[in-house]
């Protein structure tokens, strides 16, 4: 990259309001770093507590999910701790809210399950968020997650507009790309 | 019973139980990466406390800036533990820490309240440093 291609990154960051980016391998040590910067960056902006303490729980749940969930992992599949995974995970500002994006490889097989869990919480209101939150918080916890199955409905619950996502399949290695965004 | 320590790193919290002296403390931030991993001891050893027949005046201070997802359930669980340790006949009182814009910390609070009546519930609010 010369000078001429890293203003254009750097402009390109800078008119999407793009406040923090990381592309690569996600560790636990690593996320407790980004939340750090992240949470001085938020601090920064003056921005209210509650919306500030809303901002890094999202960041930290989808880096979270990208630790647990990605496709792509340097370790093994079965791991619960220490686990290494790639994914991508942005913030940033735009007029008075903040979003959040992530981006990660997921198996094809795993999007419909996906799909469907997303789209239920983005069907609820406000309310039905924070029911839905209470009761899976009572429940047992469904047998694919590694968490507390909670992390959608935490998103959802913190976002001021419902979640989105996108899939992208990729036929060549039986992936999928997962778009996730909230915004706060 | 041996008090029970573990120090606080950027993503656990701090674990202080003085069991001599029937003070349990949790204080720092809350997302490791494996939550069940890390509580798992520290019901244990609460649980092995509390199973003593002798009837306790207990003090549980929590003070956590950040939960995540998996701790959250994992807290709830906690907390489960204790109130049904006051229907053995011990009396708690979790004085629950929140900073004072943090809603959500406040909430999960008065949830806990409401579930798990029998513990005296005291929320504090601190002042955003």
């Amino acid at each position: 990259m010369d000078l001429e291609g890293f203003n254009e990154f750097r402009d390109s960051a800078h008119r999407q309001g793009i406040l923090f980016f990381y592309s690569g391998y996600f560790s636990q040590n690593i996320i407790a770093s980004m939340a750090d910067a992240v949470r001085h960056r938020l601090e920064s902006q003056a921005a209210k507590g509650s919306t500030t303490r809303k901002v890094f729980s999202t960041f930290i749940e989808m880096a979270q999910n990208i630790i647990h969930y990605s496709a792509d992992h340097l370790t093994d599949e079965t791991a619960t701790d220490h686990e290494m995974r790639f994914g991508t995970v942005t913030l940033g500002r735009q007029g008075d809210s903040y979003f959040v994006v992530c981006g990660n490889l997921v198996p094809q097989d795993a999007v419909p399950h996906l799909s469907e869990k997303i789209d239920s919480i983005r069907k609820m209101s406000a309310e039905e968020i924070k029911a839905a939150y209470k009761e899976t918080l009572r429940a047992e916890t469904e047998a694919s997650s590694k968490g507390a199955g909670l992390g959608f409905l935490t998103l959802a619950r913190d976002s001021t507009q419902p979640i989105e996502y996108s899939f992208v399949n990729l036929p060549e290695n039986g992936n999928a790309f997962f778009y996730l965004k909230a915004i706060i | 019973m041996q008090d029970f320590y573990i120090p606080a790193t950027a993503m656990s919290p701090e674990i202080d139980f003085r069991f001599s002296r029937h003070v349990l403390n949790i204080k720092g931030e809350s997302y490791p990466e494996n939550a069940a991993a890390f509580y798992n001891q520290v019901l244990s050893q609460l649980t092995l406390y509390l199973s003593s027949p002798e009837h306790k005046s207990i003090e549980v201070n929590v003070e956590l800036k950040y939960f995540n997802s998996s701790s959250t359930k994992i807290l709830l669980k906690l907390f489960e533990i204790l109130n049904d340790a006051v229907h053995a006949g011990n009396s708690i009182t979790l004085n629950w820490y929140h900073d004072e814009d943090d809603d959500t910390i406040l909430e999960f609070g008065e949830d806990l309240h409401s579930d798990y009546e029998r513990l005296n519930f005291n929320p504090i609010a601190i002042s955003a440093a």
